[in-house]
């Protein structure tokens, strides 16, 4: 392993929780809601159908190499040149994917906060603190994860309550008007997020304890799905079928909140919950990309590569998005079928690899 | 103004540099030359998008090869 970091499967499981959520639950309403409208509350529940598939599968590959990540042994399953190729496509889409995130952060704190700042100050800073992160290792990440848990779930649970007196439940009917056609496609939409549970992948050869790994993971996205649950009924609640054309329905469904005239602005949490829960999904992102790329390159330490690649992240940020509703638009139409590609398809035909020549392993040792 | 970016973009490449490169051992040649890969490429990069920053994107192209069936999920 490039990095000598243990966590235990308890931190892992908030890593990716935080990583996930963060983003998911922001700008995941908008994008289920524009196909499943009133059923949106649905494209959770079928989405972490992935996740858990996805987290059965990273946990088998890990079964059979226990310490390495795809990156490594995707060479040694389907070859040198292949495989390189394979992780390759792994590192890109890393990339690209952290890269959008940072850009999704960025347009947020523009857009609703710091209206004169320049875009690549935003960015920047942001980056530079996670780039931080990232060199103190995967421990350190994993200690600030367990801190923000707590943090971020009562300030998330304290929004939900508040938001009581203005839902208006009504908005859920007719459940299914259109069969469960709508929102299935909505679940697939959500199950983009769900995918990305095949960090884990890079985070099970860090763990003390494997046998935990599977329970930590799939509780992990049992969370993520209750979470992304609550934020889909929420803004579906507040705004009915109106949600799809709001950038960041939860945002502004906060707006509304007003207690006797007392309580105001709380969007302020959203902001704080917002911005630590991105900062853990790009060091988390940076992490896997940086290990990946020292492993692809096959380097033995990986740390001088967290600046480098922090810039090009802030380029791929600034160059992969000309606005936020482009960035939407990609997210809830293409997108699903590369993470489709790169999370479920590429790690099952590896698993099948493994599989197939363990038999024709097996068929040859019972010939000799 | 455009001079003052890609100023600015150099003076981020050579502090970064300035920082990394004592704390790379001398044997590690391959940690090197990534470091130099990585960071000479991103410059570059950094530098043609500023004079051109319309350059079709990574998202455009990713966008291109899932369009037919991108177009499933389009209203």
């Amino acid at each position: 392993m490039v990095d000598k970091g243990k966590i235990s499967a308890m931190q892992l499981a908030f890593l990716l929780y935080l990583a996930i959520t963060s983003t998911a639950v922001l700008i995941a309403p908008a994008i289920t809601g524009g196909i499943a409208e009133q059923d949106m509350w649905l494209a959770p529940i079928w989405g972490s159908i992935a996740g858990f598939l996805t987290v059965f599968i990273a946990y088998r590959l890990n079964t059979i190499y226990p310490k390495q990540t795809i990156i490594q042994y995707s060479e040694k399953i389907i070859g040198r040149i292949p495989g390189k190729l394979i992780g390759l496509l792994f590192l890109f889409y890393y990339l690209h994917l952290n890269a959008l995130s940072l850009r999704e952060y960025g347009d947020f704190v523009v857009g609703n906060f710091l209206p004169e700042t320049p875009m690549f100050v935003v960015l920047g800073t942001m980056v530079f603190v996670c780039a931080a992160a990232v060199r103190g290792g995967i421990e350190v990440m994993a200690r600030t994860a367990t801190i923000f848990i707590p943090l971020i779930f009562f300030l998330f649970l304290f929004i939900a309550i508040m938001l009581i007196p203005d839902l208006e439940p009504k908005h859920m009917l007719p459940i299914m008007e259109n069969g469960i056609g709508p929102s299935l496609t909505g679940g697939f939409l959500a199950s983009s997020w769900f995918m990305q549970f095949f960090l884990l992948s890079f985070f099970l050869p860090t763990l003390g304890k494997k046998q935990k790994g599977l329970k930590w993971g799939m509780l992990s996205v049992i969370a993520t799905m209750l979470t992304f649950f609550l934020a889909n009924l929420i803004s579906l609640f507040i705004f009915g079928d109106i949600t799809s054309t709001f950038n960041f329905p939860v945002m502004s469904a906060v707006r509304y909140i007003s207690m006797a005239d007392f309580l105001q602005h709380v969007e302020a949490i959203v902001m704080a919950i917002w911005v630590t829960g991105t900062f853990v999904k790009i060091a988390v992102f940076h992490y896997v990309l940086v290990i990946g790329t020292a492993q692809w390159f096959k380097l033995s330490d990986y740390r001088q590569l967290v600046f480098p690649l922090g810039f090009l992240l802030i380029i791929m940020a600034i160059w992969s998005a000309p606005n936020l509703q482009k960035v939407a638009h990609v997210l809830g139409t293409t997108w699903p079928f590369y993470d489709v590609l790169v999370h479920v398809l590429i790690p099952t035909l590896l698993l099948v690899a493994v599989w197939l020549r363990g038999k024709a392993n097996g068929k040859n040792a019972r010939k000799k | 103004m455009k001079w003052l970016m890609v100023l600015g973009i150099v003076v981020v490449a050579i502090l970064m540099t300035l920082y990394e490169w004592p704390k790379i051992n001398k044997e590690q040649k391959r940690e090197k030359k990534a470091f130099v890969v990585l960071t000479a490429g991103s410059v570059i990069l950094a530098v043609v998008l500023v004079y051109f920053p319309a350059m079709p994107g990574p998202t455009q192209l990713v966008d291109a090869i899932f369009k037919p069936l991108g177009k499933l999920l389009e209203q």
